[in-house]
């Protein structure tokens, strides 16, 4: 369990990093991509450990990630894409991109509609998991002033 | 006041953001925040898309409008930042308009990484996702130098102007061209992490995150245009990679 949130860590960490660079983040910010990623990745990694099924795994990291970068992004006074965008990216299904393609070249039309269907779900997952928390996270926020301006 | 300068200051500012990669939603509030924190404007307007902006303001009853079409540009969360900071700025503590043109030009300015600060975080980035696909050290060391080829072809064939289909089909067919000669000589490698890790940094993830955003915040226009880069991206990434591994199946 340690070994795998650490492994993922580490790597989506590193991963984050390289796309933090190539957006041109810079200073505090780049780091806090960087870990905001590694959340995600490990939030992802986890659930597949536990024995969740790929969706529903991709669905909790995405929802992991979004959660640390509203709220970090609010802290630092930063726009919430500068974290999403970079921390996101280890969870895009590249690999399910990759066996679609291969299905596709085989010529295998049942494999490429099956992998191409849980790539567009697992995509589907992530932009919910970003959406429930982005609107959860806005709604709070406004109770939250509300009730302070109240007192 | 100057309000024509005013104008082409904000239109400067949100032509920036949008080619910067920010999203609809950020930019509109933006370009209306910054104009009302100089006095008498008595309204300020904007519709921005992923390809144009048009603002209007009204100043002692005369109304100006300007339209400004945008071109997509390279992707800069740090000029984002700093625009985001620059408005929250001039929100509490106003300054005229010269000085806000100023500081847009130093905005403007900034310097950005290096290409060999890019290529090398670039492939630390590939070898991190070699770690996340579970590959073997050998296969994480040869992700590396992909993403190296990787982030070399694309710079050196978007410095040529080629358009984003063809850069990124023609880097991700030379990652599966290296990837199979890779494995032709390392037989113990596996192709398909290799190739997966180099394969995200052509990733389109600013425009799933922002297609995602602008959506939810009910820009449809712009949220539907960057879900079809994506997709389009996605495809030319697959038709590349697909053109080059049909020959070894």
């Amino acid at each position: 369990m340690v070994y795998v949130i650490l492994k993922s860590g580490i790597s989506s960490f590193l991963a984050s990093l390289g796309f933090g660079f190539l957006f041109n983040i810079k200073g505090r910010n780049l780091w806090i991509a960087g870990v905001v990623g590694a959340i995600g990745g490990a939030c992802y990694k986890v659930s597949l450990y536990l024995g969740c099924s790929e969706i529903l795994s991709n669905f909790y990291g995405a929802l992991g990630l979004a959660l640390a970068s509203e709220i970090l992004a609010r802290q630092c006074k930063t726009p919430v894409t500068t974290f999403l965008v970079c921390a996101l990216i280890p969870l895009v299904p590249g690999g399910g991109m990759y066996r679609t393609m291969l299905a596709a070249i085989r010529g295998d039309a049942q494999q490429t509609l099956n992998m191409g269907l849980q790539t567009l779900s697992i995509a589907g997952v992530l932009a919910l998991g970003i959406l429930l928390i982005s609107t959860v996270m806005r709604v709070y926020y406004q109770e939250k002033r509300k009730y302070l301006s109240k007192k | 006041m100057n309000i024509e300068k005013l104008l082409n200051t904000i239109i400067e500012a949100g032509t920036m953001l949008v080619e910067s990669g920010a999203e609809v939603n950020r930019v509109e509030e933006t370009m209306v925040r910054m104009c009302r924190c100089f006095e008498g404007i008595e309204y300020a307007d904007s519709y921005v898309t992923l390809t144009g902006i048009m603002f209007s303001l009204t100043y002692e009853n005369k109304t100006i409008t300007r339209i400004c079409r945008v071109h997509t540009g390279e992707v800069d969360l740090n000029r984002i930042d700093q625009i985001n900071t620059l408005s929250r700025s001039i929100c509490t503590n106003p300054i005229s308009v010269d000085e806000l043109a100023n500081e847009l030009e130093k905005i403007k300015k900034m310097s950005r990484y290096t290409f060999k600060e890019t290529m090398l975080f670039g492939a630390v980035g590939a070898a991190g996702f070699g770690i996340f696909f579970n590959g073997t050290l050998l296969e994480i060391v040869m992700s590396f130098f992909i993403g190296i080829l990787i982030r070399c072809m694309s710079c050196f064939l978007s410095k040529h102007k080629l358009n984003s289909f063809l850069n990124n089909a023609i880097s991700a067919g030379s990652a599966a061209l290296s990837a199979q000669l890779i494995h032709l000589v390392l037989p113990q490698t596996n192709v398909d992490i290799m190739v997966i890790s180099s394969f995200m940094l052509l990733v389109p993830g600013l425009a799933i995150t922002n297609a995602i955003r602008d959506t939810i915040a009910g820009d449809y226009v712009s949220g539907v245009a960057r879900a079809a880069d994506a997709f389009l991206c996605a495809v030319a990434i697959a038709v590349g990679a697909g053109f080059v591994m049909y020959f070894w199946i």
